[in-house]
């Protein structure tokens, strides 16, 4: 396609060609042999026209349009398009190479964010570890403090239920011998102690 | 072309106006809208042109044919 | 100026275009253009183009290459003309040829816009050849007029064509007379202190130096004016008739 044109491009610069070099000889012709009146009446009045070289001038422009489009028009409109492309295709590279940049600058961000993450949550799992541990360490040791002296008290109740058992034992023993040596005389051994027990148990719910 | 000294004169006169003319509203124009200087050059141009070619066929056609 | 004498100058011209062309080619391989002649004609390029595409339109772009040559040719004519006694671009009959082919590829330009606008529209090609042509010269006519104004349609068909003659005329001859009263005044000038061997004259040339690129622009310019008169027509009546159809 591209070479048919340029093949179409250069058969219409042979034509023209051939037409050019026509009218330039065609116009020396003219210019040397033929001889036109009105050029006459022209020059009578100041102005020196000579269509022979009208002509030939026609045929020297048919050559140079396709002549300077060839020669040089076409190598300078490529070079001026293989610059603007290389121009374009350096500014596309940077282009790329800055959004990889960024990109790979997003990426390493996002990694030291995310490490920085983990780190403190592995330092908040530490903490909050311990704090648990020092809660439970805490229980623990309560616990422990209330069951002796749960323990403790249990004891002192304990103690304090035999002492007041015994001291009651005694004192109705005691009560008995000093009644016996007061007044001498033996009473039913039984029968005085449910009547001494009696007595002290009013004593008791009066006090 | 002396016996058209004076007529010539007088035509050179008159371009002169008129481009001087045409130079006034160019430069007004283009002090009151310099974005658009271009444009207004280029008007200017071709209507120098044309009043460039009157003076040139008053020189070069009219003596000629007073002549003939 | 004889046939050979044109002659001569024009491939002074065309030697000089295309030399320096040559030797900025071999700066074309390198990445940043470092040459100074490849960046001039870079320049030239690129500012052509710009002329192209801002009047022409987004379709200005395939008449580049004939405007660079305008450009070129003229203003390398121009410029031989302040350092030799006369150039190409000082010969009438050289310009009249110029501005002939600058006319004439304008028709062709707007026979080839209309056929494409046509072909566009669907219509075949053998068919669209001679509408392309009718349409063009349609195109003469001035806006469309009811049925009892036709000798005024006409009248301006003719008007038109006149006027199109006097196109080749006037880019021909102000280029000419530009450059050839250029000479003349500086010829004028410098007899006036002949006698002291003082060249006048030859001050005046900044102004013409200021008159090489401002003439090679204004052909330029104009023809791309042409051009876009030409072509321009038709896409804004098809706009045009879109927003129409889009506004019922």
């Amino acid at each position: 396609m591209e070479n048919q044109k340029n093949q179409g491009s250069a058969g219409k610069a042979l034509v023209f060609f051939v037409i050019g070099v026509a009218l330039m000889v065609g116009g020396m012709y003219v210019s040397k042999n033929v001889d036109i009146p009105f050029q006459h009446t022209l020059a009578e009045q100041g102005i020196p026209l000579d269509l022979g070289k009208t002509i030939a001038t026609i045929g020297v422009f048919l050559i140079l349009f396709k002549l300077l489009e060839f020669f040089y028009l076409k190598p300078l409109t490529e070079a001026i398009d293989s610059r603007n492309n290389a121009l374009q295709a350096t500014f596309d590279e940077a282009e790329e190479l800055k959004a990889r940049m960024t990109e790979l600058k997003t990426a390493y961000e996002d990694k030291l964010a995310k490490s920085e993450a983990e780190a403190r949550e592995e330092i908040q799992k530490a903490l909050a570890d311990a704090q648990q541990m020092k809660n439970q360490i805490i229980a623990e040791a309560r616990t422990q403090a209330d069951e002796i002296r749960r323990k403790a008290d249990e004891d002192i109740e304990r103690e304090k239920a035999k002492a007041l058992v015994e001291m009651r034992t005694q004192v109705v023993e005691m009560t008995l011998t000093a009644t016996e040596k007061l007044i001498g005389e033996s009473m039913d051994q039984e029968r005085q102690r449910q009547l001494v027990e009696k007595f002290i148990d009013t004593v008791e719910v009066g006090k | 072309m002396e016996q058209f000294g004076l007529g010539i004169g007088i035509a050179a006169l008159g371009a002169g106006i008129g481009l001087g003319l045409i130079g006034y509203g160019a430069m007004q124009g283009m002090a009151r809208q310099p974005e658009a200087l271009g444009r207004i050059q280029i008007a200017m141009l071709i209507a120098f042109a044309f009043v460039e070619l009157v003076f040139l066929l008053t020189v070069f056609i009219i003596p000629g044919t007073l002549k003939g | 100026m004889s046939f050979w004498g044109l002659a001569f100058y024009v491939v002074l011209v065309l030697a000089v275009i295309l030399g320096t062309m040559a030797y900025a080619k071999t700066g074309l391989s390198d990445r940043v253009f470092k040459n100074p002649l490849t960046r001039l004609y870079e320049h030239v390029y690129i500012f052509v183009k710009n002329l192209c595409v801002s009047i022409i339109g987004p379709h200005g772009e395939r008449f580049v290459p004939m405007m660079f040559t305008f450009w070129i040719v003229i203003f390398v004519g121009n410029i031989t003309a302040l350092l030799f006694p006369t150039s190409p671009t000082a010969d009438l009959s050289f310009n009249l040829g110029m501005a002939l082919i600058a006319v004439g590829y304008v028709q062709y330009a707007g026979i080839v816009s209309q056929y494409e606008h046509l072909r566009h529209e669907g219509v075949s090609a053998a068919a669209a050849i001679p509408k392309a042509i009718f349409r063009h010269l349609m195109h003469f006519t001035g806006p469309r007029l009811p049925l009892v104004l036709i000798p005024i349609s006409g009248l301006i068909f003719v008007v038109e064509l006149i006027s199109e003659v006097m196109k080749n005329v006037s880019l021909s001859l102000r280029l000419y007379g530009n450059i050839d009263g250029g000479h003349q005044a500086a010829d004028a000038m410098n007899k006036l202190l002949y006698d002291y061997y003082i060249p006048v004259g030859a001050f005046l040339m900044p102004i013409k130096l200021l008159t090489c690129i401002v003439q090679a622009l204004i052909f330029c310019l104009l023809t791309c004016v042409y051009i876009s008169l030409v072509t321009h027509h038709e896409e804004e009546s098809h706009d045009t008739k879109e927003a129409h159809a889009a506004a019922h």
